[in-house]
């Protein structure tokens, strides 16, 4: 089934998207799609589902190449910790950011949608680094400023989560604040 | 070094000081003056009235937090010091706007940058904008109060790497540059004036009058947001407050009502016009949220081959106004230049790049040097602008659009940035924009700059002054409030923030800010009596 139904899905969005122009928030977009989708919470964390955090576990290591480690020990423990910062941001998010950045993952995970607009079509866990970061080039170079905009969040999510903590600072050459005492 | 917590002392000598996120009922209070806001105009207006023997009572959406909690961490004072958790940005996405939200306003994390309004700029108000009675002369006395006040001279002490490239250029070229003014007592010059003073050097508010105003006995609530005022025979009745849970995010259920014989709006602007939208306030030119500026600010980076350490060090200390008053006040847009402070986290997504892209630039992060324009917006009839709205819970969203006329002036301010980074030793400058990359030349970076598309998303944006929305002028098509900040119809009611400027300042607002709510404050208590 999924093909015929990805592409109805894909022009009934785009329609949608020119039908409001530039302007357009995610939150049109995503009415038709926040029915289908779970709200419920991963455990140990706020905000963040579980559907949220298999996309950010295949996410962040492409966002942060070369600056995670290939030890996959130490890699688990970069992106866990990424996460937890992530989550804890969401929770400081003025109420109404917040939505709009669950309704950017919403767009991108539930599979209606993330075929047609990310391209990658398979579940996020099976998705090569290749793909995502083919996606974020392609939401980056759109001529849609709300894919343009939405790639913009991810990114800033995903390095202000990973640059403020202390285990990144080696890589930037940061000796971090200085000790009061 | 143990450093006196100045705000926590007074709390625990008594201050009458309440957190909302505790209250376990609905409160009604009285006051003489109710203020909304306690930063720069709310703090400042705070004092003025208190000394006057006024019965004060100031409400702060934001949380308190004070000297202790101050560590230096990008991971939790964005989320916590910063409107909308750092993420407020214009509609399109297109601008991130790095306001304060806490006790002390955005005295709290802004750099201490303390500029009197340029006197081009009181002209042009005088002159396009029927404002009266704020020349330079009339405002030379409380500029120099409240440089008095908060210790604010230019910045004694050798500016760091970061700074020092925009005096070294800048002599090298001819160009004009100066050494920037300070409040600030006794600063330790450790770079983190963003993510809240560790030493209470910087004379924010919340070291300066909120404690003087609480001292005489005026009240302060915080997390409560001002939601709405009523109305009554063309006066605010009341003040309707919804009190917010410990992190400042969802409202707790309890509303606070404040009845007083005059209110102040000093929420800073976006909030302070939100307020009088959901209030559905008297507004019959509809003015209310048109014309708010930005500042808006482009990016110029540059690799040394010696450390410049950007993120140590007082952050802002040398700027160039070279550029920023050539085409005259109302000319092609003109712009300041200085510098940010770069920690990590912030330097990450300003640096952007794909992701060995980002990691590369990163790497370099203690031999970079940042440099940013100020285009000084709203002079011109083709100037960009914004007009802020209601979103469908209340809150406030800008809607800022950018024009050619804006761009022009980025492209220009993207050279301008440059050569001064080619001329200061610059081994590589990059143009902040996702179409270039570090270059080694002059000639190629402005081969590449003229080419560049420039739209918002691809240049990246960012905004930490907001100003306009709430106008003054004497008259009524053209302002919401008079030349004293009294709205124009309603007459227990002022705005003291910068929302009252009828154009961007043309420097960084804060020292406006305080000047214009110390003279409306004066003025109010003066009247007070009568």
């Amino acid at each position: 089934m999924p093909k015929m139904t990805y592409q109805l899905t894909r022009r009934g969005f785009l329609k949608l998207g020119l039908a409001s122009g530039a302007a357009l928030s995610f939150m049109t977009v995503t009415l038709g799609v926040t029915s289908l989708v779970n709200n419920q919470t991963a455990s140990g964390f706020s905000y963040l589902r579980s559907q949220d955090i298999a996309m950010l576990n295949a996410l962040l290591p492409v966002i942060y190449t070369a600056t995670v480690t290939n030890n996959s020990a130490e890699q688990t423990t970069q992106i866990s910790a990424s996460l937890i910062a992530i989550d804890y941001n969401l929770a400081h998010l003025s109420p109404s950011m917040r939505k709009l950045t669950l309704q950017l993952f919403d767009l991108i995970t539930n599979p209606v949608t993330r075929g047609p607009l990310t391209g990658i079509w398979g579940a996020w866990s099976t998705a090569s680094p290749e793909t995502i970061q083919h996606f974020l080039n392609r939401w980056e170079a759109s001529r849609w400023t709300l894919l343009n905009q939405g790639q913009a969040a991810i990114l800033q999510l995903a390095r202000l989560a990973y640059y403020s903590q202390p285990q990144s600072w080696q890589l930037c050459g940061y000796p971090g604040p200085p000790n009061l005492g | 070094m143990a450093i006196k917590d100045v705000f926590l002392e007074g709390v625990k000598a008594g201050w009458k000081v309440h957190n909302a996120s505790l209250f376990t009922k609905d409160q009604r209070l009285e006051a003489d003056v109710v203020i909304v806001g306690s930063g720069a105009g709310g703090a400042t207006s705070a004092e003025i009235l208190a000394a006057a023997g006024l019965k004060v009572l100031v409400i702060e959406e934001g949380p308190l937090r004070t000297s202790s909690d101050f560590k230096m961490q990008e991971a939790t004072a964005y989320a916590e010091l910063y409107q909308e958790g750092m993420a407020r940005m214009s509609k399109d996405g297109g601008i991130s706007i790095m306001q304060g939200r806490a006790v002390g306003g955005s005295t709290l994390i802004n750099w201490t940058s303390s500029f009197r309004t340029p006197a081009e700029t009181l002209k042009h108000w005088a002159d396009q904008h029927e404002v009266s009675g704020l020349s330079e002369e009339t405002l030379k006395p409380w500029f120099e109060r409240i440089e008095k006040r908060l210790g604010i001279e230019p910045w004694p002490i050798a500016a760091n790497a970061n700074n020092e490239v925009i005096k070294k250029a800048c002599q090298a070229l001819g160009y004009d540059w100066a050494v920037i003014p300070r409040n600030v007592r006794d600063c330790l010059s450790l770079g983190f004036c963003g993510m809240g003073c560790p030493a209470n050097a910087k004379q924010s508010m919340l070291v300066t009058c909120l404690p003087a105003s609480l001292q005489k006995g005026s009240q302060l609530i915080y997390l409560a947001r001002a939601e709405r005022l009523t109305f009554k025979q063309g006066k605010v009745a009341e003040l309707e407050c919804l009190a917010l849970d410990a992190r400042g995010v969802e409202t707790t259920g309890k509303r606070i009502t404040l009845k007083a014989k005059h209110y102040i709006l000093a929420g800073g602007a976006i909030n302070t016009p939100a307020i009088l939208l959901r209030s559905q306030a008297p507004d019959p030119y509809k003015l209310c949220g048109k014309r708010t500026f930005l500042h808006p600010v482009n990016f110029s980076a540059a690799q040394f081959a010696e450390q410049v350490n950007p993120f140590y060090g007082a952050p802002q200390s040398i700027y160039s106004d070279h550029f920023q008053w050539q085409a005259g006040a109302a000319g092609a847009m003109g712009y300041k230049l200085e510098v940010p402070p770069l920690h990590p986290a912030f330097a990450a997504t300003i640096l952007g790049g794909k992701g060995e892209q980002n990691a590369q630039r990163m790497a370099k992060l203690p031999n970079t040097h940042m440099m940013l324009a100020l285009m000084r917006d709203g002079f011109h009839p083709a100037s960009a602008s914004g007009k802020v709205e209601l979103r469908s819970d209340g809150s406030p969203v800008l809607d800022y659009q950018m024009t050619d006329f804006t761009w022009q002036a980025m492209r220009r301010a993207y050279l301008s940035m440059a050569e001064i980074q080619f001329a200061a030793g610059a081994e590589k400058v990059f143009p902040v924009h996702n179409q270039a990359d570090y270059m080694t030349s002059l000639a190629e970076t402005r081969r590449v700059i003229d080419g560049l598309d420039l739209a918002i998303h691809r240049a990246r944006l960012g905004s930490a002054h907001v100003m306009g929305g709430c106008a003054m002028s004497n008259n009524p098509k053209l302002g919401v409030t008079n030349s004293r900040g009294v709205h124009h119809q309603i007459e227990n009611l002022s705005i003291h923030d910068g929302s009252l400027f009828p154009t961007s300042v043309g420097a960084n607002p804060q020292l406006s800010i305080y000047a214009l709510a110390a003279l409306f404050a004066d003025q109010l208590a003066s009247g007070f009596e009568a």
